[in-house]
């Protein structure tokens, strides 16, 4: 270390030399590794880009008349919706039954994590046990909900079955993995006094563990049920699971009613809004009494 | 006084050569108020919880009230640990929790798997408690989130949980370590009360020379490790003390007998 000379006084007269020699001091900022490196990828990328852009093959679409038919498009969906192959009360169940299966599978999901997460939490179960249950739940993970579901399916056959077993066993991984990592943010100390007052594993759990960390299960769980919700949509059309998606997949692929398309969006649309509506609220309750 | 807790040739040994304790020997009777002084890091808290186990000692035996606790198979173990309650310096109270369902904590040792794990307590457990936050002044506070307290408060919600367990021994980990002076001071009132009337044995880490000498009946000072003093806080001296904390003659902090040392 440099050894430090006496306390300078701060005055606010300016040197014009001293300041010179901070300028100089401030123009030799040190060219490091990373920012080489994010320099290079940037200028990359407007290459790629503009030269993407170049060597599109337009065929005969005339660029204008094309946005303009979409804007056309895009307008009768949203500002001309009508249900045309179905009545409004069969589509409020359909989403009523598409929320089913959101619901369903989060709790299926949450229950099985449960136990699943307690085990994987290095602080109240064994490091080798935690480090295989989340090495297992990190690759399932790691395949999207869909594919599960079309794993699923070879057994269970395309449909609700498949559905909710591949949603289900996704939400496990997910929520392996964050309630352990809340569980894994507790205090050790609660966990010590119980042990040394004699406490055995399943009090420790239901009496420190779960108390401590309810708030943030409660957050999570609600998190993948917005995820699941927007699952179950891309389900009912992907793999016949029933609900709102069906219908979307039908008036699409089926009819080909852009305004029906557009009615359905806004019922999925009001859903997912009144979803996080709701979970912002709980999480300020939780807030509140945390 | 009959002997209730031994200590006989303890080490302990973490990874392949950091000695935290070596060949540690003492006695403690029934009904005494002990304090371990010496240096951060001497290993007086891995001292402590080598008498409940909570740290494994490396070799050694320890015999606490006819039980030769370093044999125990784990259920054992536990039955033991409901004789010996604890006290932490950052309190280790489940901040979620009520002041009443914290204390109740010190009764899980007794309960089933199943009753525990729900809290299900029963009449007589939860007046128990009440008495007990009572005589500790909390009774204002009994259905109080934990988090809510002051840190006496809570260190108090702490003794309570041990009080509950119905305990014969009292192990404290520098009880007073966060708490200001005056907090500090009720905290060992209690436990010396605790010691005096309940006839509970209580062995307590301190920082504090002063308040060591002040109310415990003996002190044991360690020092790497090692016991380098074992005696009645009365035939302490303060080159006992230099000796406790390694440390030069005259390059310490505090009060022998009301006249300071230098």
């Amino acid at each position: 270390m440099q050894a430090e000379g006496p306390i300078k006084t701060f005055s606010l007269q300016t040197d014009k030399f001293l300041d010179n020699q901070l300028r100089e001091r401030l123009s030799k900022k040190p060219f490091s590794k990373s920012s080489i490196a994010i320099r290079t990828c940037g200028l990359l990328l407007i290459f790629l880009t503009i030269y993407a852009f170049i060597s599109f093959d337009y065929k005969d679409v005339n660029f204008i008349d094309a946005l303009l038919l979409t804007l056309d498009n895009l307008g009768k969906m949203f500002f001309e919706p009508h249900l045309k192959h179905f009545s409004f009360s069969h589509a409020l169940f359909q989403v009523l039954v598409t929320l089913g299966l959101a619901f369903l599978t989060t709790i299926f999901g949450a229950i099985i994590a449960l136990l699943l997460g307690l085990l994987a939490a290095e602080n109240i179960s064994s490091k080798p046990l935690s480090v295989v249950i989340k090495g297992t739940v990190a690759l399932i993970r790691a395949v999207p909900t869909v594919l599960w579901v079309l794993i699923f399916a070879v057994a269970a056959g395309l449909g609700s079955v498949a559905a909710v077993i591949g949603m289900t066993f996704h939400s496990i991984s997910y929520l392996v993995k964050a309630y352990s990592e809340s569980f894994e943010e507790l205090d050790k100390g609660a966990i010590e006094a119980l042990q040394a007052s004699g406490a055995n594993w399943w009090q420790i759990v239901f009496q420190a563990v779960i108390p401590s960390s309810i708030t943030y299960m409660v957050s999570w769980t609600f998190l993948r049920f917005e995820i699941n919700f927007a699952v179950a949509v891309a389900m009912g059309a992907a793999a016949g699971a029933g609900g709102i998606g069906f219908d979307m997949f039908m008036a699409s692929g089926f009819y080909f009613d852009l305004r029906e398309i557009g009615a359905i969006t806004y019922f999925i649309l009001i859903v997912a809004i009144c979803l996080e509506i709701f979970a912002t609220r709980i999480k300020k309750k939780l807030k509140v009494l945390s | 006084m009959t002997t209730l807790l031994e200590v006989k040739n303890v080490s302990k040994q973490f990874g392949k050569d950091t000695k935290a304790l070596s060949n540690v020997t003492f006695s403690v009777k029934e009904g005494e108020f002990v304090s371990v002084i010496g240096p951060s890091g001497a290993g007086k808290s891995t001292l402590l919880r080598c008498i409940n186990r909570m740290v494994d000692a490396s070799s050694g035996e320890i015999i606490f009230d006819d039980a030769y606790v370093h044999q125990l198979n784990k259920k054992e173990l536990k039955k033991v640990r409901t004789k010996i309650g604890m006290i932490f310096q950052h309190y280790n109270l489940v901040n979620r929790l009520s002041v009443i369902e914290n204390t109740l904590h010190g009764r899980l040792g007794y309960k089933s798997t199943l009753a525990g794990a729900l809290g299900l307590y029963s009449e007589d457990e939860k007046l128990q408690a009440a008495r007990i936050l009572q005589i500790l002044g909390l009774e204002e506070q009994i259905y109080k989130r934990s988090d809510q307290l002051s840190g006496g408060q809570k260190q108090r919600v702490g003794i309570a949980r041990a009080l509950i367990q119905d305990p014969k021994l009292l192990l404290c980990d520098e009880p007073i370590a966060s708490l200001d002076p005056n907090s500090s001071k009720i905290i060992m009132d209690h436990l010396r009360n605790i010691c005096t009337s309940m006839g509970i044995t209580v062995v307590v880490n301190l920082h504090q020379v002063d308040v060591a000498l002040k109310y415990s009946d003996r002190i044991i000072g360690v020092n790497s490790g090692k016991v380098v003093f074992d005696g009645t806080a009365k035939s302490i001296t303060s080159n006992d003390i230099h000796q406790i904390y390694g440390s030069d003659e005259g390059k310490l902090i505090f009060d022998l007998g009301g006249s300071h040392v230098s």
